[in-house]
């Protein structure tokens, strides 16, 4: 896979420096160690500074919805430029989840589609090349990952530090995109998901007895609903006080309703970008949750989400034979 | 101030010679550490570079009930806290940030919770020698061995540690349990002083923070907010993981039909934080709510305190989603000013 960063980046200038678009969102080297920041660039000069390497791993797709509104000034008038937006194959399924739940309009963003062989898991990587100061840089090498840092560089076996949601990725490629950046990858042959299989296997206690430790570790930073692409409702029952359909007590009963909710809430929704488990401070393994019951979703209706931008809803529609053998 | 050592296969006897108290320590929980209660008759292992939720709970409990109630009639169940804590191997930076939110705690009233546990606690930290990639607790007024905060330090010099007395509280544990431990002569306490000068070069992170608490409330208006917080989520990982974060809220809530009262963490990052109820936000954006919690740390607190509400200890750095840097912050605050 060949990854032409002079070419990204006078793509990126190319759509910044367009009228009609606010800014370009896309990945810029962090401040230190395997750190990836998100960049915001608003004119061409800024595209300078992006990247596209195995160590971006956020799903930037948050940003689409995560911008804040606020009121126009009297005599003002609404900003309603585009916003252009980088995205690997995972992240396009959030792009294309949100227009087939017209959280977004098709004519609100421009996607700049990064066919994408596969990123690393940083903490994974920290664990085994310990992470220093100086910002770390990474490139893919065929079957292989470089990381270059203090002018040296290390070649590192894709399948040491792939990150988990790789290895189960189906669509590596930009499923949505106006412009594509580079040549198509190959999908590769997909690992079992061990992690839900593993769970599967377990009787019921068995399940409640892990997810109670799991939860039991959650401090209700809702870094994993805040960074979420899909958990984009306006009002969010967590926040509610009146009525308080979750208590602010952080408690193994308050913080499994919250858990619950929220998985639930991203059932056949969930595009298992993977974000919700990398942020989260407690190491909470919250994929395993959501690809259950995408797995579920997959298994019994046949749907997908994020990969046809003119599917229903699974959630809102309904057909005469589904499956209704968990109603008691 | 005693001095004393400790040999290393001693410390599950001196854990247990704590029996009795509610003993919190550094413990592994899946590759994470956190601070819990150990339970009776285990030794915690101290081999542990920080945690990633800092032990402010064991002052500042996430969920604090404050009394109970019934809808009936007015009885008022008021917990009593009478059980004796030490807080073992907690680093230098988060003894400092309960000293520095004690500040707080014990300002315009005595606040009954915290001083009360304070009281019940004894806190024995543990000196670094091996800090942390975004440790910067020296340019914050701090460093691998401060004492603030805490009442007995300890420090690894690999076979034993040395056990150093701060406070009355530190030279009372010393001397119950003054079977297992040595005299420490002159070279223990140097090999210790060698060590901390060690670490203090290991430390490669720096802010200089001249002029900064006066500058920040001039750059209210400045565009480096907008910058610093495009990206943020507005989680609260951040300030929950923060040892000297200290917003809490209150919140009422039933169960059946008692119900209780209770205080719990609160973020300012947080849309609903500074929520009125009519529906007006003084924070409206991400970008209030950020240029509030730095000058919150870095300007507010010192104007009132005389202190940074920043202890150096890196937590939001490394476990920001999106690399918003405190480092790199104050340094473009610099940079404004």
């Amino acid at each position: 896979m060949k990854m032409d960063l002079e070419q990204l980046r006078k793509t990126a200038a190319e759509v910044a420096a367009r009228e009609e678009v606010k800014y370009l969102v896309g990945w810029k080297q962090g401040t230190y160690g395997y750190r990836v920041a998100p960049a915001f660039v608003e004119d061409a000069a800024g595209a300078a500074e992006l990247i596209f390497s195995p160590l971006c791993t956020a799903n930037l797709a948050t940003y689409l919805t995560l911008a804040e509104q606020l009121p126009v000034p009297r005599g003002g008038e609404p900003d309603d430029r585009k916003v252009a937006l980088m995205v690997k194959g995972c992240d396009s399924r959030a792009v294309t989840q949100l227009l087939v739940e017209k959280g977004i309009e098709r004519d609100e963003v421009v996607v700049i589609g990064c066919p994408c062989p596969g990123v690393v898991d940083a903490a994974l990587l920290a664990e085994k090349y310990p992470e220093t100061e100086e910002p770390a840089e990474m490139k893919w090498d065929g079957e292989n990952f470089l990381l270059i840092r203090g002018g040296e560089e290390t070649k590192i076996a894709r399948n040491e530090i792939l990150a988990e949601k790789c290895r189960l990725c189906r669509y590596p490629n930009p499923v949505v995109s106006d412009i594509m950046l580079g040549e198509e990858v190959e999908t590769w042959d997909l690992a079992e998901d061990e992690g839900v299989q593993e769970l599967e296997n377990r009787d019921v206690d068995g399940r409640a007895e892990y997810w109670a430790e799991q939860f039991d570790k959650c401090v209700r930073c809702y870094s994993c609903r805040n960074v979420c692409p899909l958990c984009y409702c306006q009002d969010c029952i967590l926040d509610r006080l009146n009525p308080t359909w979750v208590n602010r007590s952080v408690n193994f009963s308050e913080n499994t309703a919250f858990n619950i909710a929220r998985a639930f809430h991203l059932a056949g929704r969930c595009i298992e970008c993977g974000e919700c488990e990398r942020v989260c401070p407690a190491n909470i393994p919250l994929g395993k949750l959501n690809r259950k019951l995408a797995r579920e979703v997959r298994d019994k209706y046949d749907f997908e989400p994020g990969v046809d931008p003119d599917a229903e809803p699974f959630q809102a529609s309904f057909k005469p034979d589904d499956p209704e053998d968990f109603i008691l | 101030m005693s001095a004393m050592l400790l040999k290393k296969e001693k410390w599950p006897e001196f854990v247990e010679k704590l029996a009795g108290k509610n003993i919190w320590a550094p413990q592994a929980e899946g590759d994470a550490m956190r601070f819990a209660p150990v339970a009776e008759g285990e030794a915690p292992a101290l081999d542990y570079n920080n945690t990633r939720v800092p032990p402010k709970g064991a002052l500042f409990p996430q969920t604090e009930t404050m009394f109970k109630f019934q809808p009936e009639g007015a009885q008022v169940d008021e917990p009593q806290l009478e059980q004796e804590t030490v807080v073992l191997g907690l680093r230098p930076c988060d003894a400092r940030a309960m000293a520095i939110v004690e500040k707080l705690f014990k300002w315009d009233i005595d606040d009954p919770y915290y001083t009360r546990r304070r009281e019940l606690t004894t806190l024995v930290g543990l000196a670094c020698n091996e800090p942390g990639m975004n440790c910067f607790c020296p340019s914050v007024g701090g460093g691998p061995a401060s004492t603030e905060g805490l009442d007995l330090l300890m420090a690894d010099l690999g076979e034993n540690y040395l056990l150093e007395a701060v406070t009355k509280k530190g030279e009372a544990l010393l001397t119950e349990t003054k079977d297992l431990l040595d005299e420490a002569g002159v070279d223990a306490v140097k090999e210790k002083e060698k060590l901390v000068g060690e670490a203090e070069q290991k430390i490669k992170r720096t802010v200089d923070t001249e002029g900064v608490p006066e500058g920040l409330p001039g750059l209210w208006e400045d565009p480096l907010w907008q910058k610093v917080s495009a990206s943020c989520l507005g989680c609260g990982t951040c300030t929950y993981l923060c040892p000297t974060c200290h917003c809490f809220d209150i919140q009422d809530e039933t169960e059946g039909l008692a119900a209780r009262r209770c205080r719990m963490w609160d973020s300012c990052m947080f849309d609903e934080y500074t929520m009125h109820t009519s529906g007006h936000n003084p924070r409206p954006t991400r970008r209030e709510r950020t240029r509030n919690r730095i000058s919150h740390k870095y300007s507010y607190y010192v104007d009132k305190f005389d202190v940074i509400a920043c202890v150096g200890c890196g937590r939001c750095t490394n476990l920001c989603p999106v690399n918003i840097d405190i480092i790199e912050t104050i340094r473009q605050v610099k940079e404004a000013l």
